[in-house]
């Protein structure tokens, strides 16, 4: 089922849930105005409606609905040990959004929440009240677009613009923003500012096509890539999750060549490499969900209660990659786990 | 399966009618009526009843997540903009009792309005409402969604209401009631259908292997890990676009007398898999 309405270029939203307390954010009167056309129920507790029992991750995904809500604290979390902090100790996540436009076969989200639908904080000013509070201690790096991807959504919610000017005045905060979009409006209508990384999330073209439904090409992201850099934005790319298996080996010494035909290596900040991995009980529950997908039937090694290919095999594989992409990078600018 | 569930027999009869449905003499406790897909059950009015009915007939009927239940009745509407015997897809239900509001997922009746329906246990007057809101009024819809959402998708219930009077529910024509429900009969067709299609997907495509596999570890004595590591194996097989029956049925004639002999044919299954 398409997303984007007929007689327009707007992602559409069947049914639009808001919160009691949320009405009157303004925020939620632009969406109001917006999506005139959607149904609109008032609810009084974003959860009344996200976490309800016997929710069917799948179905829902194919009929999202837009769920506006008032956040209660925490507004930022400490970073998880299966991300990457690309040598930050102060390492945090916000999320602004819950749930994703996109719909990739892999996502730990699937068994992070019970709902697919998209929950959309309004109250932003008390993200930004505790954002500073904790920059006001210490110098942090601040992901900023996980559990969602905010370029993705920028023409439904522009998180980006309301951050834009709160951000520049924060350089003690270092603000990633992750994303597979090919949305290119917010590196042409705004500056680039030292402290706000663009990571662009990219993977072989045979990789999007297997795991990674709704999202933009290669080539339209590797466009997004060149808009940002030739806007003068930091980029960095993160080739995660990478995957191992007899199918997919052959694909990333031509992907890695590709991307450095396409992209000049001086241009980019650094490069982010991870394996597929997950936490255990995502898993479980994921593998209950996508009972057709192969990527959940095949055994994986358990370490720390994250589930993820051995260590050796994972060895053996960065090492052959790292061959590839040190041949244009320098390997202190690629991180990994 | 498709359930329907309705309060009154008048609400009842154009369906029992449309979809030829005949009386389940097997059953006592409920008018029941049914074909190969369609089982209806009349509750009587209140949301008590509407609750123990649909429980009934999902736990009678064996219900799968993947069934579909739809109540379908009248309601009064608050407002004048409406018209009498036009259909209303609910998609938040108050209980006027509780307070406690019910969301069930709507992904059906594209032309249908959608709206809130309040959940009254007494018949309710224009007198006796007093808010101001433009809503809509039934006896019986708390009821199923606080029996439906222990049972199926949240998708899977459909509360439809068509509107039989203006909060005025007093000497209503039992004909002109019966040709509202018949004048929808189109578009319960098409929701049913929509559903239908929806749930499609969900089917399990593993099915045939399932049962082979339950079989196999039954003859075979396996144990409950086993049986889980072997269906795994069973599905990552057909993934890859192999043919996991066939090589269950090659086990199937074996016999196995002790632990270790069953072992031993387990490690040659999960092998012939791969």
């Amino acid at each position: 089922m398409s997303r984007l309405s007929k007689d327009s270029n707007k992602y559409f939203f069947d049914s639009i849930y808001i919160e009691e307390d949320a009405l009157n954010y303004p925020i939620t009167k632009n969406i109001i105005e917006k999506y005139n056309a959607s149904n609109f129920i008032v609810i009084k507790h974003y959860k009344d409606v996200f976490n309800r029992l016997n929710q069917n991750f799948s179905v829902q995904k194919q009929n999202q609905s837009l769920i506006l809500a008032v956040k209660n604290k925490p507004f930022i979390y400490r970073g998880p040990d299966v991300c990457q902090n690309f040598g930050y100790s102060n390492f945090y996540y916000t999320s602004f959004l819950l749930n994703c436009i996109f719909d990739c076969e892999y996502c730990y989200l699937q068994g992070m929440y019970p709902s697919s639908n998209i929950v959309a904080f309004v109250n932003i000013e008390d993200f930004k009240s505790e954002i500073k509070h904790t920059v006001s201690k210490e110098t942090a790096f601040l992901a900023a677009s996980y559990d969602t991807d905010l370029i993705a959504f920028h023409s439904i919610i522009p998180y980006m613009d309301y951050f834009y000017d709160f951000f520049k005045d924060l350089p003690n905060l270092l603000v990633e923003v992750r994303t597979k979009s090919a949305n290119d409006i917010f590196y042409k209508t705004h500056k680039p500012i030292d402290n706000i990384i663009i990571a662009f999330t990219l993977s072989p073209h045979e990789i999007i096509k297997k795991y990674e439904k709704h999202t933009p090409s290669l080539d339209v992201r590797i466009k997004a890539v060149k808009a940002a850099i030739s806007r003068g934005f930091k980029v960095r790319i993160c080739l995660d999750p990478i995957f191992i298996g007899d199918d997919v080996d052959s694909f990333y010494e031509p992907f890695y060549n590709y991307l450095f035909s396409q992209i000049n290596p001086d241009d980019i900040l650094d490069i982010g490499y991870g394996f597929f991995r997950m936490s255990k009980d995502f898993f479980k529950r994921i593998e209950k969900i996508r009972f057709d997908s192969l990527l959940f039937c095949e055994n994986y090694s358990l370490k720390d209660d994250v589930l993820s290919y051995p260590d050796n095999l994972q060895e053996k594989i960065m090492e052959k990659h790292y061959k590839i992409l040190t041949k244009y990078v320098d390997r202190n600018k690629i991180f990994s786990l | 399966m498709v359930f329907i569930v309705t309060a009154l027999m008048l609400e009842a009869a154009p369906l029992i009618e449309h979809y030829k449905l005949k009386k389940d003499m097997n059953i006592n406790n409920y008018p029941v009526y049914k074909n190969d897909d369609i089982t209806l059950i009349v509750s009587g009015i209140g949301k008590i009843k509407s609750a123990m009915a649909a429980v009934y007939i999902l736990s009678t009927f064996k219900c799968k997540k993947e069934d579909i239940l739809i109540n379908i009745g009248f309601c009064g509407a608050t407002s004048f903009k409406y018209n009498l015997g036009e259909p209303i897809i609910i998609n938040k239900v108050k209980d006027m009792d509780t307070g406690r509001d019910y969301y069930p997922d709507v992904y059906c009746g594209k032309n249908i309005k959608k709206g809130t329906l309040y959940c009254s246990s007494k018949p309710m007057f224009k007198e006796d409402y007093i808010d101001n809101n433009d809503t809509f009024i039934d006896m019986e819809s708390s009821g199923i969604m606080e029996a439906s959402q222990k049972f199926l998708y949240a998708h899977n219930t459909v509360i439809l209401k068509i509107i039989s009077d203006f909060l005025n529910p007093e000497d209503l024509d039992k004909e002109i009631l019966k040709s509202y429900i018949k004048r929808n009969l189109t578009s319960i067709d098409e929701i049913i259908d929509e559903l239908k299609n929806l749930n499609h997907s969900l089917r399990n495509p593993f099915e045939d292997e399932e049962k082979a596999v339950n079989i196999l570890c039954e003859k075979l004595n396996f144990t409950e890990a086993m049986k889980k590591m072997l269906f795994k194996e069973v599905r990552k097989s057909k993934l890859k676009g192999l043919e996991p029956l066939s090589i269950l049925n090659e086990f199937c004639n074996i016999e196995v007398k002790i632990k270790k002999e069953g072992k031993r044919v387990f490690e040659q299954i999960i092998e012939r898999l791969k």
